[in-house]
């Protein structure tokens, strides 16, 4: 039986268009909204590509189980979760593998911008749900819980913001969609507090030669202050309108 | 200001909600910066209500057990109002009835006696206008604006609660139980949302002054 | 769900039963007034169908995915029908995470038996080679936000989505499916209602906000279809209903779902 080789789709063309007709360095376009849930304490919602993800944050608030309360600081606790009908195959609800990873590395990415030691005995938890994923889902759903936070009214010492760089047929690019992250050599989501310039996520994947790692990741920090520039946007919109007050009527 | 914004650098006196990193003063909050005589402020556009020793806070007594009664506080932590608090020193559980006194969904007035890192917040009803609100008109804002509907020496809640003849009662926890005739109690009750709202207006004061028609009462 | 911890406050169930006694409720609506109801359909493209729902504050999004699969022995020749629901955590201060609580449980298979009673998805359709191969649809709700009545809300998200679902065409060859580039639509008719009612007092409420849930002592979901007939029900909460009340019920249910049915209708397509 003669097995024919299945074409390979040319991610990126000898013109540096990527199929959706990007550029190496473009981003995806990218629309968030803040307070956009009622119950939560505070909610972002970003489509990010044909990505939509829903952020939110309750908190602070009890502990429980009780015993694993802290003393000095709060409980930072995070679960990202794809809905069954966000990707191609339908996914069974039950958290996989990889949605615990991704769980922890998205807490560990967003801790350490949170000042925890404001909030003793309390727990801060950040929910993160996948309504359709298409590449790049985890970095979108920190970028929307950081707004979460903010909108939560929890004392931060910066934002959080993240972007996942990579590698197509040899070509460093910026913000992978689905097909590219399955097809391509490498992806690479890296997420930075963009004021005190520290990486709070990272994560390679794939094979980098010591000038495309560098090229990748500093690719990826420079995408991170763009959408950084957006957090700040939708966070104004928001919260201060049009006419700021400059003074308030405190006692 | 958004969390990690820089207010200003130098060296200033600065109030909550402010880091200082080197000589730079971090925002830490969403909010609005200002200077006034005793520094840096930030004045937090959301967040929770964190305890504070000395607050008046309106709760609703969500449990009870032997000793004493359970008061959601619109908190992370839920404040404990001690029975021999409210029948007196002599108070024992076999002669004295809790639920006698308040029962669960009761909303109280009470003030935050003590809260520390190591335990609950206390409460207490001393004081005139402590104790059970029988009645009203409940509404909740974002504790970070209660300062904005109280206003300077009181002025806007007493503009409030003048043109509308209603009684405002306003808890440091963002809880507000407005008693009056129906009308009054929809048109404070419209007043306060407002407040709420746009507390980041620069004419918020004149706003509501507008909606109510005219000018304030003397209170 | 909220009613296990949520208390209302006694001020605010005085005034409630003030106001019900008069016909009205405490956000001004009327005993058998639904709040506004919003249906996007399409909103997840890489589902076959989808739909968004907002019921006053409550909010949902279903997604419907269809795959292929084997029948059940006993039904050779039908296609398989999956309905599921997770209230999310980031719905609501008293959700938490993990598997689906009774509740989630509860709420998924009421709705699942509507949609299935009233025979809504014709399951002989799905049918590609009898014994063999079938389709397989899926509809999962994520509940968003909860502010009571998710029963309805629910309801409303599953059966937008199945009414704008579509599904790829397969040849069948030689006792084999071949999967063309065609899409079909899902096999739907009839737009089954579900109306769910709160018992406050002696008041029944349709469309119980979650304050109304927290106060209720009794809850009531009954589904209708195009011709008026009843296909599902269920009877919530730890309490006695009287017969009398559950023909009462029932008809409010036939008359308040025909309402409703014009507005799935319109918003389904």
């Amino acid at each position: 039986m003669l097995l024919l080789k299945a074409e390979k789709k040319q991610l990126i063309n000898s013109k540096g268009i990527r199929l959706d007709g990007r550029k190496f360095d473009e981003l995806r376009p990218i629309k968030l909204e803040v307070g956009v849930l009622k119950n939560a304490d505070g909610s972002a919602y970003i489509e990010w590509g044909k990505n939509k993800i829903m952020a939110a944050v309750y908190g602070p608030k009890e502990v429980h189980p009780k015993h694993q309360v802290l003393p000095d600081r709060a409980l930072v606790r995070s679960r990202y979760h794809m809905a069954p009908f966000s990707v191609d195959e339908r996914k069974n609800p039950a958290p996989s593998r990889r949605e615990i990873e991704i769980s922890k590395v998205i807490r560990e990415a967003l801790e350490p911008a949170i000042v925890v030691e404001d909030y003793p005995r309390t727990a801060i938890e950040v929910w993160v749900e996948v309504l359709q994923s298409d590449g790049g889902s985890r970095v979108a759903g920190i970028t929307a819980s950081s707004l979460a936070l903010a909108d939560a009214g929890i004392n931060m010492r910066d934002m959080v913001v993240g972007c996942s760089c990579g590698i197509i047929e040899d070509t460093v690019v910026a913000d992978l969609d689905d097909t590219e992250d399955k097809e391509g050599s490498g992806d690479m989501p890296v997420a930075i507090m963009p004021n005190l310039n520290q990486v709070t996520l990272l994560q390679v994947d794939g094979i980098y030669t010591r000038e495309n790692f560098q090229k990748a990741f500093e690719l990826a920090i420079e995408k991170d202050k763009q959408v950084y520039a957006m957090q700040r946007e939708a966070l104004t919109k928001k919260y201060f309108g049009e006419g700021v007050s400059t003074s308030g009527e405190e006692e | 200001m958004i969390p990690g914004d820089v207010i200003a650098t130098g060296d200033y006196r600065f109030g909550s909600y402010i880091e200082k990193r080197g000589d730079s003063y971090i925002a830490l909050r969403v909010g609005l910066a200002e200077m006034g005589r005793d520094g840096l402020r930030l004045n937090p556009l959301s967040g929770p209500y964190l305890p504070r020793a000395e607050d008046e806070v309106i709760g609703k007594v969500i449990d009870m057990n032997g000793f004493g009664w359970v008061i959601d506080i619109n908190s992370c932590f839920d404040g404990y109002l001690p029975a021999s608090f409210v029948f007196g020193r002599d108070f024992s559980p076999s002669t004295h009835d809790l639920s006698s006194k308040f029962k669960v969904g009761d909303v109280i007035g009470c003030r935050i006696e003590s809260f520390d890192r190591s335990r609950d917040p206390q409460l207490s009803i001393r004081g005139p206008g402590f104790g059970k609100i029988p009645k009203g008109e409940i509404v909740k804002i974002a504790p970070t604006k209660v300062p904005r509907l109280i206003g300077k020496r009181g002025a806007m809640i007493n503009m409030i609660s003048g043109s509308t003849q209603c009684d405002i009662k306003v808890g440091q926890n963002g809880v507000v139980v407005i008693t009056g005739s129906p009308e009054g109690v929809l048109k404070a009750t419209t007043a306060i949302r407002m407040v709420d709202e746009e507390a980041h207006a620069a004419d918020l004061a004149s706003k509501v002054e507008a909606f109510l028609g005219g000018a304030p009462t003397e209170g | 769900m909220p009613k296990k911890n949520y208390v209302v406050e006694t001020i605010r169930k005085a005034e409630m039963t003030l106001v019900l006694a008069k016909g009205k409720r405490l956000d001004g609506r009327a005993l058998e007034e639904h709040r506004p109801i919003k249906i996007q359909t399409g909103i997840i493209q890489k589902a076959n169908g989808s739909a968004l729902v907002t019921l006053g504050n409550t909010e949902v999004v279903a997604g419907v995915k269809v795959a292929t699969g084997t029948p059940f022995p006993d039904t050779p020749d039908k296609g398989l029908l999956v309905v599921n629901a997770e209230i999310l955590p980031l719905a609501s201060a008293y959700a938490e995470a993990g598997p689906p609580s009774e509740d989630a449980i509860e709420l998924a298979r009421v709705v699942d038996r509507g949609v299935r009673e009233s025979e809504m998805v014709d399951m002989t359709k799905l049918c590609l080679i009898p014994s063999k191969t079938v389709y397989t649809v899926f509809v999962d709700v994520n509940i968003m936000n909860v502010d009571g009545n998710l029963f309805d809300a629910t309801s409303y998200a599953v059966v937008a989505a199945l009414r704008t679902a579509k599904m790829k065409k397969f040849k069948v060859k030689d006792d084999k499916v071949e999967e063309t580039d065609d899409m079909v639509p899902v096999p739907v008719s009839k737009i089954p209602v579900s109306v769910t009612m709160a018992r406050i007092g002696d008041s029944l409420v349709v469309d119980p906000n979650s304050e109304e849930e927290a106060a209720m002592d009794m809850r009531i979901t009954i589904t209708t279809d195009d011709d008026g007939n009843i296909c599902a029900s269920q009877k919530g909460e730890a309490s006695v209903i009287s017969p009398a009340q559950v023909l009462q019920a029932a008809d409010t249910s036939i008359r308040v779902g025909k309402e409703i049915r014009k507005l799935i209708k319109d918003a389904s397509g």
